[in-house]
């Protein structure tokens, strides 16, 4: 840089020049200087390489403010009868759900890599690291690591990208709160046909705690398969649907408190989603998800009796989103035991309350960066019978790289 | 004897079909890099656009249809600063198309080509969605379009060596026709001053010679604050610029109020190839912007 300097302003001087030359003169000089500016934002470190050479880097905070009518000790114990005890860790009041790093990059021409480190006040987890194939031919693409599943719509999108604060109803029950989020592989083919068509397969660890069992001693113990089509309906209109299927040896502890279950699960699902946007500022998207649950084995309860258990249960919700200019508005039903509320213990069939709820939510997005959303629930799926009436005030923001959006 | 001609026949098919069937599948972004692509490719390619012509650039949304087309692509041509970052990235991973994979030949960052403006490093989003590579509105830019072409021109020769010099030929026509048209346009808004909505129209600008005074937008992607309005109200006021700017997806209610207010009136400008009946090339955009702002 000095040498450089040092050479032009020689340059500069040492030559007589016409006075109107000075003003090209210290044209080009800018212009040099400009250049090493350039340069200077691709410097080389003590590693060497460039600024340019780091991963894209992301952060999202995610907060949130709760509200309930009722007690700290009520909410702790909810559970859904017949489906599912799982601990609700969300506090009345002001709650800091997660700061999560993100990173991504090209590993080489063959791979990307994607990292997701969501850091909360107790613990920081690796919820997703994986790799992407990008070179395979003939329409195949591998995945390995940590990763979301292909298993049905929501399961594969980041949590702050969803709609509502919480997840509906069937994803509580069948998957747990965090969804399958599993280490293994997954293969997906994407055959040269003039529509969209996707097909799935994944060998998984299987340590989903809810569906599966928590930190398996060995696997892979669960499967899962999914095929998605999606049709353009005209210019503005977009249709997604297709089947997914879950299934797997389960070790669980999360249907009573102090209980165990032994079996087998499968879990069916079928998801539709339809996007319209009709301007460019006004859109509206309708999203519905069933699920269904068939499950065999031995029940352990809480005095250590062992009897067969057979469960086939389902789940649905319908969401809607109309969206105008910055503002969203949402509105979501979910609920249990639509067609299916089978639980029978020991050859003993067991009703539970059909649970069902009923959500409202009102977004503000004031850039691409920020999302303040109020939404209330009507909730009617705990197990006592109680409703509940909560509020979410959840503010995400998002800072660093952009990342690109599926649909 | 039957076989032999057969199998002669099978394998004339299979070494003639490709040269002679099998056109370039393109797929490009945006409307007008797809008009290009078209000029210089001519009848050896196909081309596919993301993009609608009527639909804001600033905002697509990946459809998955968009990866069924970057499925079969054999390169795909996109704008580049930042533009298209929130869909394509996505797109061409999901296509598992080796082709178009960045670093492969199939991967055209029309960008490359030219030499971008108010590139600014030091930017945060503070001042908005920013794009700190440059003003990614480079393709109204009369000076840049030439190497635009023929960087395109390049690509495909690469792709496809065998026609190098029709691709060459057909870009020598381009630019024949782009200097012819410059000369057009070169001087009719020289000294015009325009208040502008988003920085869309700063390349043209600068090739053309007219100025840009003010914009509605404060910040790329925030709507203007009520004070901002009030300041350009008195400034346009003030200085009576020839126009108000804008197109077809920006602020149309914050543009009529100033109109309204101020007695300058309101030039909707298309901004894309086939966004107005008529114009289906990126010359005839050029040409129809020209003539809307020198309002004859």
């Amino acid at each position: 840089m000095k040498y450089l300097l040092s050479f032009l302003l020689i340059a500069l001087f040492a030559f007589p020049t016409h006075a109107d030359d000075i003003e090209t003169r210290i044209k080009n000089l800018e212009e040099a200087l400009k250049s090493k500016e350039q340069d200077a934002l691709s410097s080389k470190g003590v590693f060497g390489g460039s600024a340019l050479m780091n991963p894209n880097i992301s952060l999202i905070l995610d907060t949130l403010f709760y509200s309930s009518n009722l007690s700290p000790s009520e909410l702790e114990e909810r559970e859904i009868s017949g489906y599912m005890h799982e601990e609700f860790e969300t506090k009345k009041g002001f709650n800091l759900e997660s700061a999560e790093l993100f990173f991504f990059a090209p590993v080489d021409p063959y791979f990307n890599l994607y990292v997701t480190i969501p850091v909360t006040e107790e613990e920081v987890e690796l919820e997703e690291a994986y790799f992407v194939t990008t070179s395979l031919p003939a329409g195949f693409q591998l995945k390995g690591g940590k990763f979301k599943s292909g298993f049905g719509r929501l399961n594969s999108q980041h949590r702050h990208n969803w709609d509502f604060a919480d997840p509906p109803l069937p994803y509580s029950a069948f998957l747990g709160g965090e969804g399958l989020i599993e280490k293994g592989v997954q293969v997906t083919y994407l055959p040269a046909l003039p529509f969209y068509t996707e097909l799935g397969f994944e060998a998984l660890q299987g340590e989903n705690e809810v569906l599966f069992r928590e930190d398996a001693a060995t696997g892979p113990r669960a499967y899962a398969a999914f095929a998605k089509a999606s049709l353009d309906l005209d210019d503005k209109s977009t249709l997604l649907f297709g089947p997914s299927v879950a299934f797997g040896k389960t070790d669980t502890g999360t249907i009573e408190e102090d209980t165990r279950f032994e079996g087998d699960s499968t879990l069916w699902g079928l998801e539709l989603t339809y996007k319209w946007t009709f301007s460019d500022k006004k859109a509206f998207k309708l999203q519905a998800e069933y699920l269904f649950r068939d499950q065999d084995g031995d029940f352990t309860d809480a005095d250590e009796n062992v009897s067969n258990l057979e469960r086939e249960q389902d789940g649905y919700y319908v969401q809607a989103v109309y969206q105008v200019d910055r503002w969203r508005l949402g509105a979501r039903y979910d609920g249990l035991g639509l067609f299916k509320d089978k639980y029978v213990l020991d050859g003993q069939s067991e009703d539970f309350r059909t649970p069902w709820r009923a959500t409202a939510a009102i977004e503000y997005n004031p850039s691409e960066f920020t999302r303040l959303r109020l939404q209330y629930n009507h909730d009617r799926s705990l197990g006592g019978g109680e409703t509940n009436r909560e509020v979410f005030l959840q503010a995400v923001f998002g800072i660093g790289a952009h990342a690109a959006h599926k649909f | 004897m039957l076989i032999k001609a057969f199998l002669a026949l099978f394998t004339t098919l299979l070494l003639s079909g490709p040269a002679l069937a099998a056109e370039l599948n393109v797929l490009a972004t945006l409307p007008w890099i797809g008009s290009i692509a078209k000029d210089i490719g001519g009848d050896r390619v196909s081309v596919t656009v993301l993009v609608k012509p009527n639909q804001d650039p600033h905002h697509i949304e990946a459809r998955p249809s968009m990866i069924s087309a970057a499925r079969k692509a054999d390169i795909v041509m996109f704008n580049g600063l930042d533009l298209e970052i929130g869909y394509l990235p996505v797109i061409i991973e999901s296509s598992r198309n080796p082709k178009i994979q960045p670093g492969n030949p199939g991967y055209l960052d029309c960008s490359r080509f030219v030499e971008a403006i108010e590139i600014d490093f030091k930017a945060d989003r503070s001042q908005g969605d920013v794009h700190p590579l440059g003003n990614p509105h480079y393709h109204l830019s009369t000076s840049r379009m030439g190497k635009v072409g023929r960087g395109i021109a390049e690509a495909l020769s690469a792709l496809d060596s065998g026609n190098r010099a029709l691709y060459m030929a057909n870009l020598a026509t381009f630019e024949k026709k782009l200097a012819e048209r410059r000369k057009e346009w070169d001087g009719r808004l020289k000294g015009k001053n325009y208040v502008a909505f988003h920085r869309f129209f700063e390349y043209l600008a600068a090739d053309l010679g007219f100025r840009i005074t003010g914009y509605i937008e404060q910040r790329p992607g925030i709507p203007p604050s009520s004070g901002h309005m009030a300041g350009l109200v008195a400034s346009m006021s003030r200085e009576e610029p020839n126009a108000l700017i804008t197109t077809s997806y920006h602020g149309g209610k914050a543009a009529d109020f100033l109109s309204k207010k101020t007695g300058v009136k309101t030039i909707v400008l298309p901004h894309e190839v086939g966004s107005r009946e008529g114009i289906d090339d990126w010359f005839d955009l050029v040409d129809r912007i020209v003539h809307d702002l020198s309002g004859e």
